[in-house]
């Protein structure tokens, strides 16, 4: 309990950077500036493609972590959403000629009216039952992205074309046509969503979410808006899974509906809960997991299913031992190990 | 507009689909009941239940067995896994309850999938004897499995409602379902009400598994996710009643089928359970009063 009202009160850091902080976002300076500038040289095209991917799904596990975790709203749908992004975001620039980067800004935007208007009526549910909304809503629009198709270059409102010979490949921006430097891209919209995220959690808007997770009627006794925060917590996890389907349609160059199943917006679930929905760290553990580690074991030759298999025991134990996730229980299992070994080392402290 | 004579074949078909639906309905509203705990589990251990029954029958065991073993299967799952993570969630939100089952899915899933490979194998199909006898209601065939499809749906609601009415264990149900603690005080035992309620939603999956099996697809993936069909329903009954999960669960079997012969809709019919559990959720909600029970504190 104690660890959660601790959590639930940003405003408790102050102002002025202490040293350990300092520390931290040095790190994280250093691990982004490792992954912007030398990682495509290391690695192969086939994992610079898997880690275009996981810069691409870190956001879906961004916006669903900040749902889950943030405001206690879990979401069942989170792929349809971003097959809605990737949908609106391949029509765009099929149909004109913008510059990407508006392409992204309007894909989010789009999504997230869409967002807006299925979670204006659902939030009056609550738990359970937006859960199960969010699942059915889903299911729908998988259903609806099955008949419609993805844009393939063809003309009317769909831009869909069934007998198309030569189907024209999404393009992408013209300073990140390769691979490596369109993985570059990702991962700096990537880092512009995690910055709108951590600049909400650090203000106004985060401290009313975790007032709502913590109670609602609490909330709500507050003053606390709660209508409002939770509205704007999805238009806001929208937007950010919208802006991820505008990268995911360039990463990819084409979009079938089968890439999108239901199934998808489970497991998403299960490894955005399994990576830690209480920081955004979380995000990214998750996104490995739903994209590198399948690429890895394909590479090995090891079935996918071992990972179904291993995300369903993943989720159970995260819910029963570890609410925070991997990226808590990780470094607190490392430490104990090493104070274990350090007085298992020490001379005369044995036993 | 397609003539009635089109739809006729549907509404048998329908009424059959949703007669599994509804006893799928039933054992997952007396289990959220009982428990608390929503089992989205629900399609993958009937799958799983399904599937060994045809590895069986492949074998050479006789149908009957085969039949025994697909349900036996299902609620051995489902009671091993209410045995083990009930008592350690119980005093959790239902909702995590719920995603909890999801963990469970997925183990199913993938172990399914590695069990019974289905890239590159054959097609799998489970008949039951009762396909090949039937009758004519004009000029529409109706077969024995249909008929115990419906008859399962509505034998079950009816005698799951008298159960919970009549018997002791029913009665001891309810009261959990009402409140927990004061149930305990009481003096009744209540893991073991809880696992009676496990062991009977695992052996209603299994039956569910059996007859969709036959009726739909042998086929993981489908079945692991035609829960949402039956979740629909349960929903639109809010988790509550098992007459209005029945009448849900028929509704979605039938419309889902008529849309069949309807052209310019017949590729949105998989969205009947959707928009009816959609609809049907956002008018129950209009006048919601915000409370906090002990069950969600």
């Amino acid at each position: 309990m104690r660890a959660t009202l601790e959590r639930a009160s940003p405003a408790r850091i102050g102002r002025q950077t202490s040293r350990p902080q300092l520390v931290k976002a040095g790190v994280t300076a250093a691990i982004l500036l490792f992954v912007l500038l030398a990682l495509p040289q290391l690695m192969s095209l086939y994992y610079v493609d898997t880690m275009t991917q996981v810069a691409v799904y870190s956001m879906v596990t961004l916006a669903l972590g900040l749902l889950v975790g943030r405001v206690g709203l879990v979401s069942l749908g989170q792929v349809a959403v971003l097959a809605i992004g990737a949908w609106v975001a391949a029509r765009l620039l099929f149909a004109t000629s913008q510059p990407y980067p508006l392409v992204l800004l309007e894909a989010g935007l789009i999504t997230m009216v869409g967002g807006v208007l299925i979670g204006l009526p659902a939030l009056r549910l609550r738990g359970l039952y937006l859960a199960l909304i969010t699942l059915m809503f889903a299911g729908a629009i998988t259903v609806v992205l099955a008949t419609v198709n993805f844009p393939n270059g063809g003309h009317g409102f769909t831009g869909y074309n069934g007998s198309l010979l030569h189907i024209p490949p999404i393009r992408r921006p013209s300073i990140a046509a390769s691979d490596p430097a369109y993985f570059r891209y990702s991962v700096i919209v990537a880092i512009l969503m995690f910055a709108l995220v951590l600049a909400h959690i650090k203000t106004k808007p985060g401290r009313a979410w975790a007032a709502i997770r913590q109670s609602e009627p609490a909330a709500l006794a507050a003053g606390i808006n709660t209508w409002l925060y939770k509205l704007w917590a999805f238009a806001l996890a929208a937007f950010i899974t919208g802006v991820a389907g505008g990268v995911l349609a360039g990463a990819v160059h084409y979009l079938y509906s089968i890439d999108f199943p239901t199934q998808d917006s489970i497991t998403l679930l299960a490894v955005t809960l399994m990576g830690g929905v209480y920081s955004l760290w979380g995000a990214v553990i998750a996104a490995l997991l739903s994209q590198f580690l399948p690429a890895l074991l394909n590479n090995w030759g090891v079935s996918a299913d071992w990972l179904i298999i291993l995300f369903g025991l993943g989720v159970l134990q995260v819910l029963t031992t570890a609410p925070a996730g991997l990226v808590d229980q990780v470094p607190r299992d490392l430490a104990r190990l090493g104070r274990f070994l350090r007085g298992r080392l020490k001379p005369g402290s044995t036993g | 507009m397609p003539a009635w004579s089109d739809f006729e074949p549907f509404i048998v078909s329908g009424l059959a689909l949703g007669g599994v639906y509804a006893l799928s309905g039933v054992g997952l509203v007396v289990l959220y009941r009982a428990t608390g705990v929503l089992y989205l589990a629900f399609g993958a251990v009937g799958a799983l239940g399904a599937l060994t029954a045809w590895s069986l029958g492949k074998a050479g065991a006789p149908g009957w067995l085969t039949w025994l073993v697909c349900i036996a299967v299902a609620a051995a799952v489902t009671l091993g896994y209410g045995v083990i993570f009930g008592p350690a969630l119980a005093k959790r939100d239902p909702l995590v309850k719920a995603v909890a089952t999801i963990g469970l899915t997925l183990i199913l899933y993938g172990a399914m999938d590695l069990l019974w490979t289905t890239s590159g194998g054959q097609a799998r199909s489970l008949t039951l004897p009762t396909d090949n006898g039937g009758f004519s209601v004009g000029q529409v065939q109706v077969t024995w499995t249909q008929v115990i499809a419906l008859g399962a749906g509505v034998v079950l609601t009816v005698g799951t409602g008298a159960f919970l009415r009549f018997t002791k264990l029913g009665t001891a149900m309810r009261a959990m379902a009402n409140d927990r603690e004061i149930t305990a005080t009481l003096g009744v035992p209540v893991r073991k009400v809880e696992a009676a309620a496990w062991l009977g939603c695992g052996a209603l999956a299994g039956l569910a598994g059996l007859l969709l099996a036959d009726l739909v697809a042998l086929d993981a993936t489908t079945l692991t996710f035609l829960v949402i069909s039956s979740l629909a329903a349960v929903l639109i009954a809010r988790l509550r009643s098992i007459t209005v999960t029945f009448v849900a669960a028929i509704a979605v079997g039938l419309i889902h089928d008529l849309l069949t012969p309807i052209t310019s809709l017949s590729n949105y019919r998989d969205m009947t359970p959707f928009v009816l559990a959609a609809i049907a959720l956002l008018v129950l909600s209009r006048h919601q009063v915000m409370t906090q029970s002990r069950e969600e504190a």
